[in-house]
């Protein structure tokens, strides 16, 4: 929900005057919104602004966003960033993959899920996740 | 140049996700999707603008359960309105309360979804003019309708009282 919601508020932000730039990893769910100016960077999702511990690719990945921010020639510009998150990109396979749950994982989870919806319901008049 | 595997390739998490709900036995979300999209030219060099930052993490709350490194998905840790601090310090945010990676990602490290650091320096360096005063943190929300009707109203009226000339939004 993260990156929908960065890209709903950088498109009202946008309509109403205020050039915007998004940086994150979920490059599909920015790109079906359509966002002005987005810097991609392929990492698991929590790791929009770089990677742990690494200085020098939090300041790397700022510096191409504002780059981004400043050149874009029309909306919808996508730019990757060149980092790479590790040589095997494994973990692509990995984050909510049906494919490499047992039955058991799945019950787990949706057990999970009903306890986040109580939570979800008795807060104040809203639903999220 | 070396090759990519196979499965090098971009996430596809709206399918995931989809497929995912479906198998817990839960209906399809229809995702925002729009066929135009906005665009406003910088006004100015960014070494005259002012910049607002704008997060989905969210202020840590000790009395809201584990929110730290490795905690599980915590709805208890959400917040349902836009909160804004100042940008001059380091605020506790964390990001329990979203659906990052947790296997992948550890989340010890903040710089990793809040960039404020590397913005402070950057406008020390003279990279960017200024930051607004204040930061500004976005709800996320599964309900387009609050989003666009609520949020994202409340923080332009916050950029534009802070004088943000231009925006930078970083997702969890």
């Amino acid at each position: 929900m993260c990156h929908q919601t960065v890209s709903l508020i950088a498109r009202h932000l946008e309509a109403n005057g205020i050039p915007t730039v998004v940086m994150g990893c979920a490059r599909d769910i920015v790109e079906h919104a359509g966002v002005p100016r987005f810097l991609w960077s392929d990492f698991p999702l929590g790791n929009s602004a770089g990677k742990p511990f690494d200085v020098e690719s939090q300041a790397a990945t700022l510096e191409l966003a504002l780059r981004v921010l400043e050149t874009a020639p029309a909306a919808r510009t996508t730019v990757q960033s060149p980092q790479r998150w590790n040589d095997d990109a494994q973990w692509k396979l990995d984050y909510n993959n049906l494919e490499k749950m047992t039955p058991a994982d799945l019950e787990e989870r949706k057990k999970e899920f009903e306890s986040v919806k109580a939570t979800i319901k008795d807060m104040p008049g809203r639903t999220g996740a | 140049m070396r090759p990519a595997a196979e499965h090098d390739v971009p996430v596809l998490y709206m399918q995931r996700t989809r497929d995912y709900y479906q198998a817990l036995g839960f209906g399809a979300y229809r995702w925002a999707h729009y066929a135009d999209t906005p665009f406003t030219p910088l006004a100015k060099p960014l070494a005259q603008s002012r910049l607002a930052l704008i997060t989905t993490a969210a202020p840590y709350q000790p009395d809201k359960g584990d929110q730290g490194p490795g905690a599980k998905y915590n709805a208890a840790a959400k917040f349902y309105k836009t909160f804004s601090e100042s940008s001059e310090t380091i605020p506790d945010l964390r990001i329990s309360h979203v659906g990052y990676d947790r296997k992948h990602t550890h989340a010890e490290d903040p710089n990793t979804w809040l960039p404020l650091k590397q913005l402070q320096l950057a406008v020390k360096a003279g990279r960017i003019g200024a930051l607004t005063p204040r930061f500004h943190g976005a709800p996320t929300n599964r309900s387009q309708r609050v989003t666009l009707e609520t949020d994202a109203p409340e923080i332009l009226a916050r950029c534009r009282e802070d004088g943000a000339d231009v925006a930078l939004l970083v997702p969890t």
